[in-house]
């Protein structure tokens, strides 16, 4: 584990995501006991001001803190974009491997399904499916793990696939071992490494993706802090207010930087070929 | 006689990540005018190295330490890009190992020839296409025309690096650098390759640089034969006393690793039981998975009889597509099969029959050393699953080891932590937990340097004489199989074309067929006469 | 590229759209509010609702619905809108077209500087346009659509005043002035793309040029230029196409929120307004329209590399 641990942390990549990742799981923790203002305290004199001592990030058409409410947006955002990645990894991942494992015809009419369900653009699937379920973050969150599910399916079946061809996975047949041994304890911690690089770089896109539905006023429903909601009321005030929007804005690019950085790291750690 | 290239104490280090590494340390060679040099060396000895250094052609982290390569009394070293452009192509030319990689997928044949011609020699675009239609014709190609308009995927190997010879003899150059051009060709289809370099050599009188790994290819093809040894030649000789009178402790061990029919590693007082382990009834094996849209499916193997006796050791070699590993896969279960196969008289029908004292009885090694251990297991747990599946305890697994020549300490390591030969070790190991009567070996070691497939081999016969097992030898290395088996299998294009004792393999008697897989292995130089 | 092969191909495309038809429509009807209610109004008598339910085949089995719709839609009938009353086909396409104009100037623009800047970074590998290229990939595929077109906006229309916020003025009526309400919608299009593009030419790239068959033409004695434009690029574009092809469905997705920010009259918004106001037959014609380009776009981008790949014979 440390050896992993070492590798992850040698590049830079790794470093860097590592870091931004750990201080975002702070922020989505204990982020309402470190703001240093009440998120929900309007405040009628302050409204509208600039970055400054007395709001960190300035303050918005309430008079909220917008720092406050950046740290308790987090909650809102980052668990449940999290949470629709794994969800749709999960079904993704089931499906692709039986895809894999049934082989055939089987296998064409499942992957032809899938691309076809693929040929709906990611963000127009993610829309029908919320709009159908109502809006909310929770079924903002479910829409999203459906649009994820054929992608994932896609990568986990060609990865099950290369895994099955090698020579270690016939050397367990040839032993006689039986379909639960060769999937689970052969195949699947080979499946395992590049799917979780997958799924972590997935997770930036999950989190621009919950945003941007939260801004169609699909996601999180006011008042409640998620950051695409809250650059979805900023618009009105763009003139006055920039770092309205500014300020969500880059919190939501620094979580997906964040991650994609770690899923680099992750891809160089994980392989083991590239230790020499 | 001029000397032509004179390398004289080149030195060249690598920067790596862990520091400089010295690649090539006090080089010096020569070749005179018209003549062919041989450079053997094993991985990692820097052979193709050299010819990069020599055509100029070095990564941004090599670090050139000092000497000189003089081609024609000019110092290339210090020559300046737009000469070493000019050279390229027009008087040093290459040719490479994997004539599929060298060619550029998305032009034809033809304007891939053309372009050196245009480039050099200055030919308009119609002159160089009839010259080169007609140097296709000189390298046996055919039906040229044809040719020059196909794409690399529509012409075979063979073809491929006909076309690569007749580009590089394009611009009537005095040195030609080949760089292992018979290693990714079947053995027949290789040695037309060196026949007709030898006929295009005698015309035109060109040197060569003539790199590859195989001592006995390189003693017959050249006049002298350089030996490299990670990074420093070790000594140079003719071609014809290299192989009878090697003088350094390297070069012996080299030459006695070269695979001799003549020299028999199995000895006649280990003759082979008279109980057959394993027989093959009518079997025939197909490919291709059924789909929508592909009703096709290839034969790879089709009415094939053989049987494997106690103790025995059977070679079944062939070329590539003949169907010898899927042989071998069919023993296993791994392939679908039609027809019957028995073990010690018990009949099955398709490997849903093969259980577990089938599986006891019968194992497999194979071919690629970083594919056949699951890179997430450790030695230990790879070497503990057969050991409990076939009754041996995990307190084995140190004996095993032992048995392998690895360390006991080995136990607790990853497969990327051992090299190509100790990885193969465990695969055998692994294979020898269920102490089978019979181990499949698939081309077990075509992947290694000769010196260590001796290693391999000197092991499989070690064990074969504490267990007694048999082994069903493929290879496409009929001299390394010619020393081992007790009778071989000759396999072509799925069926079995000939069965006999090693001793008559190569009798007037043969197959024709398999006298001509007999003609094209490269015997070493002073073989005939001991034959 | 055999006759077979074309076949094939168009059967997969029908049979794309088929079930991306199923899937629009399973998803939209799952839930539906009573379209007759929202119609009619809260206080419409029983005999009126029930005439229009049956009118609009509202109680019929879901498959048989199903079926109604789908052979309206073979003959080009997509249906009415429940908001504005009239047929919902005409005005997607011509939604469509207004998107269409967004998106192929995002392409072109995006294949001008992409392409280009992947190349350099990968032919001078670890120089400063490589590190520029990373930086800008890393950004432009962190950053959602919406916070680059507001803070695009911000910059330019707000503080700058250079171009107008929002808006669209046809080309054909004023080519200037619609330029200039289109710039700031393709750049924030642009973005996303330039980004995924130019990292994915880069690493098709750097593959090329360490293959065999460069290093072969190097050593014959070709120029520098000749070995890059002969050799390298015909092989590191032929992957190009493909992901071009699959950017088209981030394009679409994109579209949709630029034109909610910049107030673009395209299918993007046409589905949102048609979203908010709960009227489904546009709902399910936009998304089936948005589909099909996608999907369409996809069988020109296979034709195109199939043409141009020698080794693609058959699938």
């Amino acid at each position: 584990m440390s050896d992993f641990t070492y590798r992850l942390l040698r590049t830079p990549q790794g470093v860097l995501g590592a870091a931004i990742l750990v201080a975002l799981g702070i922020v989505c923790t204990i982020g309402p006991a470190i703001a240093p203002a009440d998120p929900e305290a309007m405040n009628v004199l302050g409204r509208f001001k600039p970055p400054g001592a007395q709001f960190l990030l300035g303050s918005d058409d309430f008079g909220r803190d917008m720092l406050s409410r950046l740290l308790v947006g987090a909650r809102g955002t980052i668990p449940l974009a999290l949470g629709a990645t794994l969800l749709g990894t999960l079904a993704g991942a089931v499906i692709g491997t039986l895809s894999a494992y049934l082989g055939g015809r089987w296998d064409e009419a499942i992957m032809r399904t899938t691309d076809a369900v693929l040929a709906v653009p990611g963000l127009l699937l993610a829309l029908l499916v919320a709009n159908t379920l109502g809006k909310g973050s929770f079924n903002a969150m479910l829409a999203i793990a459906v649009a994820f599910a054929p992608g994932m399916a896609r990568v986990t079946r060609s990865v099950a696939l290369t895994v099955r061809r090698q020579d270690y996975v016939s050397a367990a047949i040839a032993r006689g071992e039986g379909v639960a041994w060769v999937v689970f304890r052969e195949m699947l911690p080979n499946v395992a490494a590049p799917v979780v690089v997958e799924t972590t770089i997935r997770v930036a896109f999950a989190v621009m993706l919950f945003a941007t539905l939260s801004f169609l006023g699909l996601g999180a429903q006011p008042p409640a802090s998620e950051w695409g909601l809250m650059v979805a009321q900023a618009r009105a005030f763009i003139h006055q207010a920039p770092w309205m929007i500014i300020a969500p804005g880059a919190a939501i690019a620094l979580a997906a930087i964040g991650f994609n950085l770690f899923g680099d790291g992750l891809r160089d750690a994980l392989n083991p070929r590239d230790a020499r | 006689m001029s000397v032509l290239l004179d390398i004289s104490s080149f030195t060249l280090d690598y920067a790596t990540r862990t520091g400089m590494v010295r690649v090539l340390e006090n080089i010096t060679l020569a070749i005179q005018a018209g003549e062919v040099l041989g450079l053997v060396g094993e991985s990692g000895s820097g052979k193709s190295t050299l010819a990069y250094a020599i055509m100029r052609d070095l990564p941004a982290n090599a670090h050139e330490r000092g000497g000189s390569i003089c081609f024609a009394g000019e110092e290339l070293t210090r020559l300046r890009a737009r000469n070493i452009r000019a050279l390229r192509g027009a008087r040093i030319a290459m040719v490479f190992q994997d004539p599929t990689a060298a060619l550029n997928p998305t032009l034809t044949l033809g304007s891939q020839i053309a372009e050196t011609l245009i480039r050099h020699r200055l030919l308009t675009r119609e002159a160089a296409w009839r010259e080169s239609e007609s140097l296709l014709r000189r390298v046996d190609i055919a039906d040229p025309q044809a040719m020059m308009h196909r794409y690399p995927h529509e012409a075979s190997g063979g073809e491929k690096q006909r076309v690569a010879i007749a580009t590089a003899f394009a611009c009537q150059p005095e040195l030609i650098i080949f760089d292992e051009p018979t290693s990714a060709l079947d053995v027949i289809t290789g040695a037309r390759i060196l026949e007709l370099f030898g006929r295009l050599r005698a015309e035109t009188g060109v040197a060569a640089l003539f790199i590859s790994h195989d001592l006995a290819l390189v003693s017959r093809i050249g006049d002298r034969v350089a030996v490299l040894e990670r990074g420093r030649v070790v000594e140079t000789k003719p071609a014809d006393t290299v192989f009878i009178s090697p003088t350094e402790p390297y070069t012996r061990a080299l030459v006695a690793a070269v695979p001799r029919p003549s020299r028999r590693l199995v000895h006649d007082d280990d003759a082979p039981g008279e109980a057959k382990v394993v027989q093959l009834l009518d079997i025939s094996v197909r490919y291709g998975r059924p789909s929508f849209f592909r009703r096709r499916q290839t034969l790879g193997a089709s009415q094939v009889n053989l049987d494997i006796c106690e103790k025995e050791i059977l070679g079944i070699v062939g070329e590539s597509g003949s169907g010898k590993s899927t042989l071998g896969r069919a023993m296993t279960g791994l392939a679908a099969f039609e027809g019957e196969i028995r073990l010690r008289g018990r009949r099955l029908t398709g490997p849903g029959q093969m259980d577990r004292s089938y599986r006891h009885a019968v194992q497999i090694v194979f071919q690629h050393p970083d594919a056949s251990l699951n890179p997430r297991q450790r030695v230990a747990d790879i070497l503990a699953r057969p050991l409990a599946l076939f009754g041996g305890a995990a307190a084995e697994i140190p004996r095993l080891l032992e048995q392998v020549r690895l360390p006991p300490s080995y136990a607790r390591r990853y497969p990327h932590q051992l090299s190509g030969g100790e990885k193969q070790r465990v695969a055998i190991a692994r294979a020898f937990a269920a102490k089978p009567a019979l181990v499949v070996c698939d081309e077990v070691t075509a992947s290694l340097d000769v010196s260590v497939q001796a290693q391999v081999i000197a092991l499989l016969l070690a064990l074969r004489a504490e267990h007694g097992t048999a082994y069903a030898f493929i290879s496409h290395d009929l001299n390394l199989v010619r020393q081992i088996a007790h009778r071989i299998a000759v396999m072509r294009r799925g069926r079995l074309v000939d069965l006999r004792a090693a001793a008559s393999i190569a009798g007037p008697d043969a197959h024709a067929y398999t006298r001509e897989l007999t003609a094209a292995c490269p015997v070493p130089v002073g073989e005939e006469t001991s034959q | 590229m055999t006759t077979g092969w074309l076949i094939r191909r168009c059967l997969f495309v029908l049979y794309t759209m088929l079930i991306v038809s199923i899937v629009v429509f399973a998803i939209t009807q799952i839930l539906p509010a009573d379209a007759a209610v929202t119609l009619l109004g809260e206080n419409a008598t029983p005999a009126a609702l029930a005439a229009l339910r049956a009118r609009l085949h509202l109680d019929d089995p879901a498959w048989l619905q199903y079926w109604h719709w789908l052979s309206a839609l073979a003959l080009g009938d997509f249906g009415t809108s429940m908001r504005t009353g009239q047929a919902v086909g005409p005005v997607m396409f011509l939604a469509l077209t207004r998107s269409l104009v967004l998106a192929l100037c995002a392409i072109a623009l995006m294949l001008l500087i992409a392409v280009p800047l992947g190349i350099s970074a990968a032919v001078r590998r670890g120089g400063p346009i490589d590190l520029l290229a990373g930086v800008v990939s890393y950004l432009g595929v962190s950053l959602p659509e919406f916070v680059t077109g507001t803070v695009l906006l911000i910059i330019f229309a707000d503080r700058l005043h250079w171009l107008p916020a929002t808006g669209y003025v046809p080309l054909t009526d004023d080519a200037v002035e619609g330029v200039r309400h289109l710039v700031l919608p393709v750049l924030t299009v642009s973005l996303i793309l330039i980004a995924h593009v130019s990292r994915m030419t880069r690493s098709e790239m750097i593959d090329v040029l360490h293959a065999e068959y460069v290093r072969a033409a190097r050593l014959k004695g070709l120029s520098a230029s000749q070995v890059l434009l002969r050799h390298a690029l015909r092989n590191a574009l032929l992957p190009v196409i493909t992901i071009v092809a699959l950017d088209i469905g981030y394009v679409l997705g994109g579209i949709i929120v630029v034109e909610e920010i910049f107030a673009l009259p395209g299918i993007g918004r046409a589905l949102i307004v048609a979203i908010e106001t709960r009227d489904l037959p546009a709902i399910q014609a936009g998304a089936l329209i948005m589909a099909g380009t996608y999907a369409l776009a996809n069988f020109l981008a296979d034709i195109a590399y199939a043409v141009l790949d020698k080794r693609i014979r058959y699938e």
